[in-house]
């Protein structure tokens, strides 16, 4: 995935940002670095001061999946009332040729 | 009020899949002396088109399945662009009665009403328990929804004069369409009434009823409640 992306970039794609590529190298590096560094996410829970409370980090994701959740049923619902629209005026325009 | 006649009344007739009765449906309006029909064929797979246009409607043609509140939209904007000045809608099913197109009419005429609603009367008919409990929990659900009680919250029979065809656009595509208008008319403060219509519940309709089931009655509330806090 990441040297895909790389390779993407470098070829100029439009669809390929420096950004979009900083956070896809971003999430795989900490995977790597907490696959085999465990005790990193220490100095992370201390460096975000929520040190022996966990549970708030577990909630506060389950908080973000809810919104991506609730941001992608927005998304689905536009798209569907967008359809909607499209058939209406479709059907409509036979009405106004006379057919 | 703009002057209501026959000649400028629409019936809009959502249709799903209804070849088999919707020529009937149209037949049946058209000797009540209403000629402006407009059916809407939902992205129907067998002959309701062919069967409505032959029955002498105006047929529209959604290309895919949209939903009867999306038909019923459809129909709605067609009938305004057609300077309609009260619309009638009733199920392609052949479950309402085309007579009592002058009763939900009547208080449009004569009481100023914007909106009326046409209330089936199932306890002079023979319906399940279970249709009427449901009907019995969406009303209550519409209730707490809307601050308005209304019998029967799901009754596709029902008449606008032009001030609320202006006014309904803001409704789901889906089954919620009918629970949806109750919401409007409490927003826009509009003047409604309910009136007792007869209601058909021939083996062709009953069949179909079943088929939207509990499931989809959930589905119906989640989109109600969606469409609220959205």
């Amino acid at each position: 995935m990441l040297t895909q992306g790389v390779g993407r970039l470098i070829r100029n794609f439009s669809s390929q940002s420096f950004l979009k590529i900083a956070v896809r190298i971003l999430v795989w590096c900490g995977m790597v670095i907490v696959t085999f560094f465990p005790s990193v996410t220490d100095l992370l829970a201390q460096f975000v001061g929520l040190e022996g409370n966990i549970n708030a980090v577990i909630l506060v994701g389950f908080l973000l999946v809810f919104l991506i959740i609730f941001r992608i049923l927005s998304i689905i619902e536009r798209i569907e009332r967008d359809i909607s629209i499209l058939a209406r005026k479709d059907s409509l325009e036979t009405l106004y040729k006379g057919k | 009020m703009e002057n209501i006649t026959k000649e400028n009344i629409y019936i809009v007739i959502p249709a799903y899949n209804e070849g088999a009765v919707i020529g009937e449906v149209v037949q049946g309006v058209r000797q009540n002396g209403y000629e402006k029909i407009i059916v809407v064929d939902d992205g129907s797979i067998d002959g309701t088109f062919d069967a409505a246009v032959m029955a002498g409607a105006i047929v529209l043609r959604h290309r895919i399945n949209r939903g009867k509140g999306a038909a019923v939209k459809t129909g709605l904007v067609a009938a305004k662009n057609m300077d309609a000045t009260a619309v009638v809608t009733i199920d392609g099913d052949g479950q309402h009665d085309a007579r009592d197109i002058e009763l939900v009419i009547s208080p449009l005429l004569f009481e100023g009403k914007d909106v009326v609603l046409g209330t089936r009367m199932f306890a002079t008919k023979n319906i399940s328990l279970y249709k009427i409990v449901a009907n019995r929990i969406a009303n209550l659900l519409i209730r707490i929804l809307t601050g308005i009680w209304v019998s029967d919250s799901q009754s596709g029979f029902r008449a606008f004069d032009a001030k609320a065809l202006r006014l309904l656009f803001d409704v789901g595509d889906r089954y919620e369409y009918d629970s949806e208008i109750i919401r409007q008319i409490a927003r826009n403060g509009l003047k409604y009434k309910e009136v007792p219509i007869r209601v058909y519940y021939t083996e062709y309709s009953t069949n179909k009823m079943q088929k939207q089931g509990i499931i989809n009655g959930v589905k119906t509330f989640y989109r109600l409640v969606w469409n609220i806090i959205s």
